[in-house]
């Protein structure tokens, strides 16, 4: 079978443009959501050991904290990281995604005017969206 | 800059491109579902609780991890590639490590959300 042989250029040969750092960063940010994925999984692990607290419903309150009392609610510390772990995995998440996004539609719609227009709806959606998040898992 | 293409589905489908072209439409799949998933995600964070419904039906929460999962652990073999660009010579055999991985992952994953309709 005929294997492909790497083609790689160094960063100072590619040209640090737009593609680049959005290359860099849809990379940077699937690696820190692999990163808060593990974080928040052995986490929840030692939390759930140490509180008595099902490790399910310690999941299920980080996401959807409006929806369920909070498992752990007597460690103000464990609370408080938790809340900020789900806020930087929503934000990556959906930068990741937008960008994701993004892509795929640049590649069905090829017009500058379309391109535009589902930059500004994609990132404008990015923003209400991430404040919606922010508020709600902060407040609950 | 334009790109024109008039291929209709049935042509991309019938693409020689292989376990390397049907991993990257199932990239794109799976991006897309988890973003839809994003989206009734802070539909349920803003109050409307209908969307519950969705996130508690199981044939969702199946269709989700298995396209979910593709798009996560395809996603590891990209970036572990393109963070070591010697391994790019051996990109088939990880696409077969990654479809591995994917199937007992899913099937554990899809056999946990039965056994839980189930009652099990």
């Amino acid at each position: 079978m005929e294997t492909a042989k790497p083609r790689t250029l160094p960063l100072s040969k590619r040209g640090f443009n737009f593609e680049t750092i959005m290359w860099i960063f849809t990379r940077i940010t699937v690696i820190a959501m692999y990163g808060l994925i593990l974080a928040g999984i052995v986490g929840a692990l030692i939390v759930s050991a140490q509180t008595g607290a099902n490790f399910a419903d310690i999941l299920y309150w980080a996401f959807f904290p409006n929806h369920t009392g909070n498992p752990i609610g007597a460690y103000i510390g464990m609370t408080f990281l938790a809340k900020l772990m789900v806020i930087a995995f929503v934000l990556v998440a959906s930068g990741h995604g937008v960008h994701g996004v993004l892509e795929i539609l640049d590649d069905y719609f090829t017009g500058a005017f379309a391109r535009r227009w589902f930059r500004n709806i994609i990132i404008a959606y990015a923003i209400v969206a991430n404040a919606i998040a922010i508020y709600v898992i902060w407040i609950s | 800059m334009g790109l024109k293409r008039n291929v209709s589905l049935s042509t991309a489908l019938r693409y020689k491109g292989q376990g390397p072209f049907l991993s990257y439409i199932l990239h794109r799949i799976g991006g897309s579902a988890l973003f839809i998933f994003f989206t009734l995600y802070i539909l349920v964070l803003a109050g409307v609780d209908s969307v519950n419904a969705i996130f508690s039906n199981w044939v969702f929460q199946i269709i989700l991890l298995v396209l979910g999962l593709f798009h996560a652990i395809n996603g590891l073999r990209i970036t572990i590639l393109d963070l070591s660009p010697k391994l790019i010579e051996h990109y088939r055999q990880a696409i077969t490590i990654e479809w591995v991985a994917y199937a007992l992952v899913c099937g554990f994953a899809i056999f946990v959300v039965l056994q839980n309709v189930l009652g099990g």
